[in-house]
C-alpha cells in the first residue's frame, strides 16, 4: 500500500510538468507580447532591462524553468494589465470565492444527488425512479447558464426571495445569496451523483454476496447498508476527480452570470484583457488542482478497492 | 475533462462489439455482420425512449436545415413571410409570440424561429465537425497506442494522463487566443483540442480488447500483415463504440461552444449559433426571458435527445449491459 501511494505521489510530479509545459508552450504560441517592439518608442536599454527582467532575452527552455521555478515556489508572476497586482494578488483573491462556490455545488450534489439515486435504485420503476431519472436526464442536458438565468428569474427578480447577485465575502460566511449560484453549479454534479449511484447500486444488488447475505437473513437495512451502499458509493468517489474539471468550468459560467469575482471570472476579464501571466496563472492552478484531485481519488481507490492497487 | 460521463456511459472494458458474430464464420464476413446490424437495429427500435429522441433529435436538424431556406421560396408558407434571419426591423422589436413570429423577436426584431434554426445550423455543424474530428484523432491515435502496445502504449497513454489535468474551458479558450478569430473552424478546432482524449482512451481499450480474440490470432497465423489485420479486423470492430461515442461527444460539444459564446468568447453576436443568441437574450431576460430561453431550451433538448440516443445505443450495441439498466 505505501509503495502504491509513493509510486502514485512520484508519478504526479512529472505529470504537473508536462501540463506546465503544455500551457507554457501553448501560451507562447498566442501573438504578441507586451514588451514586443511597436511604435511606441521605447528607449533600446529599457527594452532590453525589461526583457533581462522577465527573462524574455533567454531560450524558452531556461524560461520554461523559471516558469516552474516560479510555480513551485508560489510566485506565479506579475499581472501584465493590472500594473499593481501580482497574479499571486488576483489568485489569493478569486480562488477562495470559487473554491467555496464549487464545494458549496458539491454538497448539493452529495445531499440531494446521492439520495436521489439510491431511493430511485431501491425501488426500481417506480414513480420516484422515473421522476428522479427524469430530473437527472434534465439536469444533464440543461446549459449552467440557463439553469442560472431560470434561477436568477423566478426566485430572485420574480419572487423576489433573494437577492440577484453578490456573494459574501469570508470564506466560512454565509447567507442566502449563496443559495442560487451553488444550486446553479451543482445541479449538473446532482444529476450525475444520482444517475452513477443508482446504476452503481442496481448493479450491486445483483451480485452473488448480495443474495447470500440475503440468503442467510440479515435484515433488508443490513444488507442495503452494509453490502450495497458501502460497494456502490466507490465509482461515486472516483467520479469526484472528472467531475471537478467539470465544476471548474461551471464556475467560469457561473461566476460570470452571478458576478461572483472568482478565479474564472478573473480568468475571462483577463483573456479580453490579453492579461495572458494571469490566463496562464489560473491555467495551471486549475490544471495542478486537477491533477492533486485524481491523485487522491487513485489513492482512495486503491484504499477501498485493493485490486486496483497491482494494476497501476 | 468532461471524462466522467462519457466514460461512465461506456462499460469500462468496452467488449468486442460483433466478435461474437464473428466468431461463428469467418471475420467480417457480411452476413454475421448485417445480422449484428440488425439485432442491434430491433434493440433499439424496442427502447421507446430512444426512439423518441432520435425522432426529436432528427425533427431538430431538418428544422435547422430547411426553415431559414422558407422565406426564399414565395408562395410557401406564406404567413411565415420575412424570414431572413438577419433582417432588422425595430418596429417588430420584441413582438411577442404570433402567427407571424411563431417564436417572438429579439431586440432587433430579427425573427427568432428562423434565427433559431440559423443558430442551430451552426450550433449542431460545430458540433459534429468537431465530433468528427475528435473521432479522427481517436481511432488514429488509440489504434496506435493500443495496436502496437508496449512501451509507446504506456507512453502516449500517460501523456493522455497529463492531458486530462488540463481544464477543458481554459483549454480551449487558449486554442482560440492562439488562433486569434473565433469563426466555425476556430471554435472546432479549440473544442476538438480540448476533447479529443477521452474519444482516444475508449478506441484504445476497444483494440485491446479486440487484439486478444482467436481470429485476430487466426489471421496473423495464416499471414495477415499488421495493417489488414488492424483495418480489416480491429476497426470495424470498433465502429459500434464510435456510433456511441458520436453522440456522447456531440452534447459536450455543443454545450462547450455555448458557454464560450455566452461568455462573449466564442461566436460573436451578429453571427447566429445558439450560444450567441442566448447571449443577446441575456441582456434582456427580465423583460423579455423568451429571447434567451429559446435557445438554451433548443440547445438542451438536443443534448437531452444527444444523451438518450447514446443510451439507446449502447444498450442496443452492446447487450451486455442491458439487464443492469
Amino acid at each position: 500500500m505505501t509503495t502504491f501511494i509513493i509510486r502514485r505521489v512520484v508519478w504526479t510530479i512529472p505529470v504537473i510538468l508536462l501540463v506546465i509545459l503544455m500551457t507554457f508552450l501553448m501560451m507562447r504560441q498566442i501573438k504578441g507580447n507586451p514588451f514586443r517592439h511597436t511604435e511606441r518608442n521605447v528607449p533600446e536599454a529599457i527594452q532590453k532591462n525589461l526583457e533581462r527582467k522577465f527573462h524574455l532575452d533567454r531560450p524558452w527552455y531556461v524560461q520554461y524553468a523559471y516558469y516552474v521555478k516560479g510555480v513551485f515556489t508560489f510566485d506565479l508572476g506579475p499581472s501584465m494589465a493590472q500594473r499593481t497586482r501580482t497574479v499571486n494578488d488576483i489568485v489569493r483573491d478569486g480562488f477562495p470565492r470559487s473554491l467555496k462556490l464549487g464545494l458549496l455545488a458539491y454538497l448539493w450534489a452529495i445531499f440531494l444527488g446521492v439520495p436521489a439515486g439510491i431511493l430511485a435504485a431501491l425501488r426500481p420503476n417506480s414513480i420516484f425512479d422515473y421522476g428522479a431519472m427524469l430530473f437527472s436526464s434534465i439536469g444533464f442536458a440543461l446549459p449552467s447558464f440557463f439553469v442560472a438565468t431560470l434561477l436568477i428569474y423566478y426566485v430572485a427578480v420574480k419572487a423576489g426571495l433573494v437577492p440577484t447577485n453578490g456573494w459574501p465575502e469570508g470564506f466560512w460566511q454565509l447567507d442566502k445569496r449563496i443559495i442560487l449560484p451553488s444550486f446553479a453549479l451543482g445541479l449538473f454534479p446532482m444529476a450525475y451523483f444520482a444517475r452513477l449511484v443508482r446504476g452503481a447500486m442496481l448493479e450491486t444488488m445483483q451480485q452473488d454476496y448480495v443474495r447470500t447475505a440475503k440468503a442467510k437473513g440479515l435484515r433488508y437495512r443490513r444488507v442495503i447498508g452494509l453490502h450495497v451502499l458501502r460497494n456502490s458509493l466507490i465509482p461515486a468517489v472516483t467520479a469526484t476527480a472528472p467531475l471537478l474539471g467539470l465544476i471548474i468550468t461551471g464556475t467560469f459560467v457561473i461566476e460570470f452570470i452571478f458576478s461572483i469575482p472568482g478565479i474564472g471570472r478573473y480568468f475571462i476579464n483577463s483573456v479580453s484583457n490579453r492579461d495572458y501571466s494571469v490566463v496562464m496563472g489560473i491555467t495551471v492552478l486549475t490544471s495542478i488542482i486537477i491533477v492533486t484531485a485524481n491523485l487522491f481519488v487513485d489513492i482512495m481507490y486503491g484504499v477501498l478497492d485493493p485490486r486496483t492497487r497491482e494494476a497501476r | 475533462m468532461a471524462v466522467d460521463r462519457r466514460e461512465a456511459a461506456l462499460p469500462t472494458a468496452p467488449p468486442a462489439v460483433g466478435a461474437g458474430a464473428a466468431e461463428d464464420s469467418s471475420a467480417g464476413a457480411p452476413i454475421a455482420q448485417a445480422s449484428l446490424w440488425r439485432d442491434a437495429w430491433y434493440r433499439y427500435i424496442r427502447n421507446r425512449a430512444a426512439v423518441g429522441a432520435a425522432i426529436i433529435f432528427i425533427l431538430m436538424v431538418l428544422y435547422c436545415l430547411i426553415v431559414p431556406g422558407f422565406w426564399k421560396i414565395p408562395g410557401i408558407w406564406t404567413s411565415l413571410k420575412d424570414y431572413d434571419p438577419d433582417a432588422v426591423d425595430f418596429s417588430q422589436a420584441y413582438a411577442g409570440f404570433s402567427l407571424d413570429h411563431p417564436l417572438s423577436t429579439d431586440k432587433f426584431g430579427r425573427d427568432l424561429f428562423a434565427r433559431t434554426a440559423v443558430g442551430g445550423q451552426i450550433s449542431i455543424a460545430i458540433g459534429f465537425t468537431a465530433t468528427l474530428f475528435i473521432l479522427a484523432i481517436g481511432v488514429f491515435y488509440g489504434s496506435i497506442a493500443g495496436f502496437i502496445g508496449g512501451k509507446l502504449d504506456n507512453a502516449m497513454m500517460r501523456f493522455l494522463d497529463a492531458l486530462y489535468g488540463l481544464p477543458y474551458l481554459p483549454f480551449a479558450i487558449i486554442t482560440l487566443a492562439i488562433i486569434g478569430t473565433q469563426n466555425f473552424l476556430a471554435m472546432t478546432i479549440a473544442l476538438t483540442v480540448a476533447s479529443w482524449f477521452t474519444t482516444s482512451r475508449i478506441v484504445r481499450g476497444q483494440i485491446i480488447t479486440l487484439k486478444e480474440n482467436d481470429y485476430v490470432r487466426a489471421a496473423r497465423a495464416v499471414g495477415a500483415r499488421w495493417y489488414r489485420i488492424l483495418v480489416r479486423h480491429l476497426l470495424p470492430n470498433t465502429l459500434g463504440v464510435l456510433i456511441i461515442a458520436i453522440f456522447l461527444e456531440l452534447p459536450n460539444v455543443v454545450l462547450g461552444e455555448a458557454f464560450l459564446s455566452f461568455i462573449g468568447l466564442g461566436i460573436n453576436p451578429p453571427t447566429a449559433s445558439w450560444g450567441s443568441m442566448a447571449q443577446d437574450g441575456r441582456d434582456a431576460y427580465r423583460l423579455h426571458p423568451e429571447v434567451l430561453f429559446i435557445p438554451s431550451l433548443a440547445i438542451a433538448l438536443l443534448v437531452m435527445c444527444a444523451n438518450f440516443i447514446a443510451d439507446g445505443l449502447r444498450d442496443a450495441l452492446d447487450p451486455r449491459t442491458r439487464e443492469t439498466s
